[in-house]
């Protein structure tokens, strides 16, 4: 087996892996550091992110009203030091990629243009366009290959980490092109490979937004935090699922039901279409229920309109999703009303990490998507994403760069390594059941987005967790026709499908278990917010019998849970 | 899928298995619907028919650049293309070109990348600039100037599409945008070391076009790649052998350095009416310097004498007052020479009456047409194919004789690329009877350039191999035709060359279509 050894070894090239890439050579220059991920990293789904980045930049604003609104926003789950820290860090991000050529959108004065999004009391978000996720990915990109210590390893499928005495020692990845596994030894791992949200059969996010990274954190022993806390996005464009940014609410676009009514009006009088996300999705989810979407051959549907803005400003601040449309459905939203409805889009759980991003286990970071710190707590708002990829990203990087330099590297267990060969080779690829990858993967996103959508039941969330415990036995019997070595896509899409069969587990048992409403998961049986008893976190811990829960305390500095109203 | 406007599309897949090395097509059959993409199908395959299918995907909304492939001939990415819009009921998908396979449709990106990395796409300032903690001041006039071009996605069309890619010194048609694209953003200083990077590269471009046709997010690489070089022509960064060529024709109008007084030496003995003596014609033939000029290229012009002469056309030329168009000095970025040619043409031709002007070249054709300042006359400018199919229409064309042959038309990218003149030439071959015209796999819209424009027909330097007319002939000599048929001089130099060169002169022949025509007077 081929070994690689590494101070540091980031798993994931999106937005929070490139940002830790960049951060880890800067605090050590000497430090070797690779980055390692299934995709090269322009095709990571960071690029996707449209809309906006958050931060505090002009007179009016305040570090203390943007950290407010995403309390707020988080119905109070957000541990508020980690807010408060991320709020005040997020400008000086803005400003590293306006240094490195982001191409931000400008106001007539020159200055970086900012836009509103939900949730948010004042126009905070950083555009360029709406194509600001991938812009800051490109920038990025551009600035980590300008480093000759840091190797990027593309297209390298990361399966297991390696950890003795609750400390990294490497992990394991098949190099997709040999088709070989390969060994890497390092002393700091920085996990950054986005959410799961492809355990859902209608959701915004890339095919390759699988969760690798908390699945194996998770069997490495790394509890994850409120997985029960899934984000819905209320455009998702139909049938695909595509991402309609909420930019396009920002600008002024308006929702409508078949009656043609502005339907937020009923749900959030003052902030109208620009509610946070939870509010919104389970809005139209309502008017859904109670028959007042249009019909149309893919089911029922919201409508986005955007024509009362006008060509021009389509054109200039939203040219993206107009093409997308044109592109995927066929209709000019200049001249049309856009088929949306929630979609699956982010989870504002993961593996739990503290304010430096470090996990349980000694060594192990986590940063973006895959993490939570929380930032997030049961409802993110719209452009914090990419902010706190940026955000922690860089401290990911710089903390792992501090512990890469003050430790030695340790000796590596190999047997570990040729046991995980074993299990991927033998095991996954050498099953000879009768049971199809793509059939048990259709059944898992079929039953959660049915039981573990936006309304939840006991009753359909415990049907769900048999459907899923049903499908992990059956896993055990797959058959991969496939049995090449060189980009066995098979293979990968069957370790896929693993590891989302595990993250939905832990999502569906997480939501089972919090009998209250809160933010994005909301019980129909327990419709309240339930301070008294459930102002903690969840953490799910990996057992071979599934996971095993325990409640954490949300961190209180100054804002203390009031009524949630917009 | 079922129901309603619901199709069957058949899917022949080239793949590659790289266990055993060997090349083999796949067919299948997929159901589809309006809104159903390419990928959709690759996906349908794969999980219902055929596991082993093996190809690239992730966003599916066109931004992360990881599906594109060969469709019918042309490069695009799989999850924004619609299977309706293709209208063909067979679909052939390769992977993408200049590139080597790995498996199926996935290609090896890191060619791709290691030389797309050479470009610095980071600000170029003095590091006290980055010391600063507010953004740099950029107007949105500037901000303009060079956004179109950051919505590269580098997903490889254009690479796959670029007959210059075949040539390991250039670095690809969006590595170049891209450079272009940081050279002209206001924050960035560092024009000097962007010039370097591609002073070697950028005039290998041919400006075929070809990137900016297939680019997914409309990127106008070829445009861009100009601009480069107009950059390093304002810096005198201009390599011998363009530098030459440009000399040639500020000194003689025409890029073959020979005396104006010679320009009419093609047509010894044919007695052509010309500016001066001349001011009046139906037709007025703008020659184009290589037919008039190039020994072998004034058999073309001589053929279109003797086909007008034969349909009684009332035509005239410009005699020594035609200077060169400008069309290649134009994509080498010497604006300025440009510009001295174009005033001098465009006085000649207000100083003639004619109904409407004939070109030889496809470049001619194209310079007069959509080139300022000749565009801003709207001359009635046609080339020679359009005319002639005209006539055919009308019936004053009749192709009397045979030509036996297997011909295979090779579409001239100033004519089919750029202004979508497809049909008219394959009309006129048509026409001949004896004569069985084939298709290469890369035609029309999909057509792979000879390598001959933007100046490269007189500086290209390149080993066999990597010159694209080589690549060029060896598909024709695939379909086994033993006539290429070009409508361009350019396309003739390059293509017989390339003949030459593979020692192939007793299995195929490039004949211009006017060569072609005359022999069946």
């Amino acid at each position: 087996m081929e070994k690689n050894v590494h101070d540091i070894v980031i798993v994931g090239a999106g937005l929070a892996g490139l940002r830790a890439a960049v951060a880890a050579v800067e605090v050590g220059n000497k430090l070797s550091i690779a980055v390692i991920s299934k995709l090269h990293p322009l095709r990571s789904h960071s690029v996707c992110a449209q809309g906006g980045t958050a931060a505090v930049m002009r007179e009016g604003d305040s570090f203390e009203l943007h950290a407010w609104d995403t309390i707020k926003g988080a119905d109070f789950l957000a541990d508020q030091d980690i807010v408060e820290f991320f709020v005040r860090q997020a400008p000086k991000e803005i400003i590293n990629l306006e240094h490195w050529g982001c191409p931000w959108s400008r106001t007539p004065d020159g200055k970086l243009d900012q836009r509103p999004f939900g949730g948010h009391s004042f126009p905070r978000a950083c555009f360029a366009a709406d194509m600001t996720g991938f812009h800051e990915m490109h920038t990025l990109y551009g600035k980590a290959v300008t480093y000759d210590n840091i190797k990027f390893y593309d297209e390298w499928f990361a399966t297991s980490l390696i950890v003795e005495d609750n400390s990294v020692r490497g992990l394991t990845a098949i190099d997709l092109k040999t088709g070989e596994m390969g060994v890497f030894q390092t002393k700091a791992v920085v996990m950054a490979t986005g959410g799961h949200e492809r355990i859902y059969e209608f959701t915004t996010f890339s095919h390759s937004s699988t969760g690798d990274g908390m699945a194996i954190a998770y069997r490495a022993g790394a509890p994850l935090e409120d997985m029960e806390f899934v984000q819905f996005h209320p455009t998702g464009l139909v049938p695909s699922g595509v991402l309609i940014t909420e930019g396009a609410r920002g600008e002024g676009g308006y929702l409508i039901n078949a009656k043609g009514e502005r339907f937020m009006k009923n749900y959030a009088p003052k902030m109208m279409e620009l509610a946070p996300r939870d509010i919104v999705a389970r809005a139209e989810e309502t008017e859904i229920r109670e028959g007042r979407a249009f019909k149309g051959p893919y089911g029922p549907y919201i409508a986005l309109d955007l024509r009362h803005l006008g060509e021009d400003k389509i054109k200039e601040r939203l040219p993206l999703i107009r093409e997308v449309c044109i592109k995927l459905v066929g209709l000019d939203p200049v001249n049309e009303l856009i088929p949306i409805r929630p979609a699956a889009h982010y989870s504002m759980g993961g593996i739990r990490a503290n304010i430096r991003a470090e996990t349980p286990i000694r060594g192990l970071y986590a940063a973006g998507e895959c993490a939570c710190y929380s930032l997030h707590g049961a409802n993110r708002l719209g452009t914090n994403s990419t902010a706190e990829c940026l955000v922690f990203g860089a401290v990911a990087g710089e903390e792992a760069a501090r512990y890469a330099m003050s430790t030695e590297l340790r000796s590596l267990p190999m047997d570990k390594a040729l046991a995980e060969e074993k299990r991927v080779f033998d095991g996954v690829l050498g099953s000879e059941g009768s049971e199809r990858v793509p059939e048990i993967r259709r059944e898992m996103r079929q039953v959660m987005n049915t039981d573990v959508w936006i309304y939840r039941t006991e009753e359909g969330l415990k049907r769900a967790l048999r459907k899923i415990r049903e499908l992990r036995e059956r896993f055990k019997h797959i058959k991969i026709e496939d049995k090449s070595k060189s980009f066995n896509t098979a293979l990968t899409s069957a370790l896929e499908l693993d590891f989302m069969l595990e993250l939905a587990e832990v999502t569906t048992y997480c939501a089972l278990m919090r009998t209250e409403s809160r933010g994005s998961h909301y019980r129909l049986d327990y419709p309240n917010r339930d301070d008294k008893n459930w102002l903690v976190h969840t953490l799910a811990y990996y057992t071979v019998e599934g996971p095993r829960l325990e409640y954490t305390p949300v961190t209180i500095t100054k804002w203390q849970p009031t009524e949630r109203k917009y | 899928m079922s129901g309603e406007g619901e199709k069957i599309i058949e899917f022949r897949i080239k793949r590659y298995n790289p266990a055993i090395k060997r090349h083999y097509i796949s067919t299948y059959r997929v159901p589809v619907r309006r809104g159903t993409t390419i990928l959709d199908c690759l996906l349908y395959i794969k999980e219902n028919l055929d596991e082993t299918l093996t190809f690239r995907y992730s966003c599916r909304m066109g931004i992360c650049g990881s599906c594109a492939v060969n469709v019918n001939g042309k490069p695009m990415l799989a999850c924004y293309t619609q299977v309706f819009d293709l209208k063909s009921d067979i679909l052939i998908v390769e992977p993408l070109s200049n590139l080597p396979v790995i498996k199926d449709l996935v290609v090896d990106i890191e060619p791709f990348f290691k030389k797309f990395n050479k470009v610095k796409c980071v600000l170029i300032k003095p590091p006290e600039s980055f010391k600063r903690v507010e953004e740099f001041i950029q107007s949105p006039e500037d901000h303009r100037r060079y956004w179109d071009l950051t919505l590269c996605t580098k997903c490889m069309s254009c690479y796959s599409a670029c007959p210059a890619a075949i040539d390991d010194r250039f670095l690809g048609p969006s590595a170049l945008a891209t450079n272009y694209r940081f050279a002209i953003d206001s924050r960035d200083e560092g024009i000097e070391e962007r010039l370097k990077t591609i002073t070697e590269s950028a005039w290998l471009c041919t400006s075929c076009n070809s990137c900016t046709l297939f680019c997914p997010k409309l990127v106008d690489c070829s445009t861009s790649i100009t601009e480069s070089k107009s950059l390093l022509v304002e810096s005198g960064m201009i390599p011998r052998t363009a530098k030459d060529i440009l000399e040639n024709v500020m000194r003689h109008h025409n890029p073959y350095g020979i005396h104006q007084s010679k320009r009419m030496g093609w047509a010894g003995g044919l007695n052509i009416r010309a500016y001066p003596s001349v001011t009046r014609a139906d037709v007025l033939c703008f020659i184009c310097c290589s037919a008039a000029y190039d020994t072998r290229n004034m058999e073309i012009a001589r053929a279109m004498v003797s086909v007008f002469n034969s349909l009684g056309v009332d035509y005239a030329t410009l005699g020594e007052e035609e200077w060169c168009c400008g069309d290649h000095i134009l994509r080498m970025g010497e604006k300025g020479l440009y510009e001295m040619l174009a005033e001098h043409n465009l006085d000649i031709l207000q100083k003639f009456n004619a109904n409407r002007i004939i070109t030889i070249s496809p470049h001619c054709y194209h310079t007069l047409k959509n080139e300022k300042p000749y565009k801003d006359l709207n001359l009635n400018v046609q080339h020679y194919t359009q005319f002639l199919a005209e006539l055919l229409d009308k019936g004053a064309l009749k192709p009397k004789g045979e030509f036996k042959g297997r011909v295979v038309y090779h579409d001239p990218c100033y004519l089919g690329k750029r202004n979508q003149i497809y049909e008219e030439p394959r009309r006129i071959l048509q026409s001949i009877s004896g004569l069985e015209l084939v298709e290469m796999r890369r035609t029309k819209e999909g057509s792979f350039c000879c390598g001959g424009g933007a100046g490269r027909v007189w500086t290209e330097d390149a080993e066999p191999e990597k010159r694209p007319c080589v690549n060029r002939v060896k598909e024709a000599l695939e379909l086994e035709a033993n006539v290429i048929a070009v409508a361009c001089p350019f396309c003739t130099t390059m293509l017989e060359d390339a003949v030459k060169i593979l020692e192939v002169e007793n299995k195929i022949a490039v004949k211009d279509i006017l060569e072609i025509l005359k022999e069946t007077l």
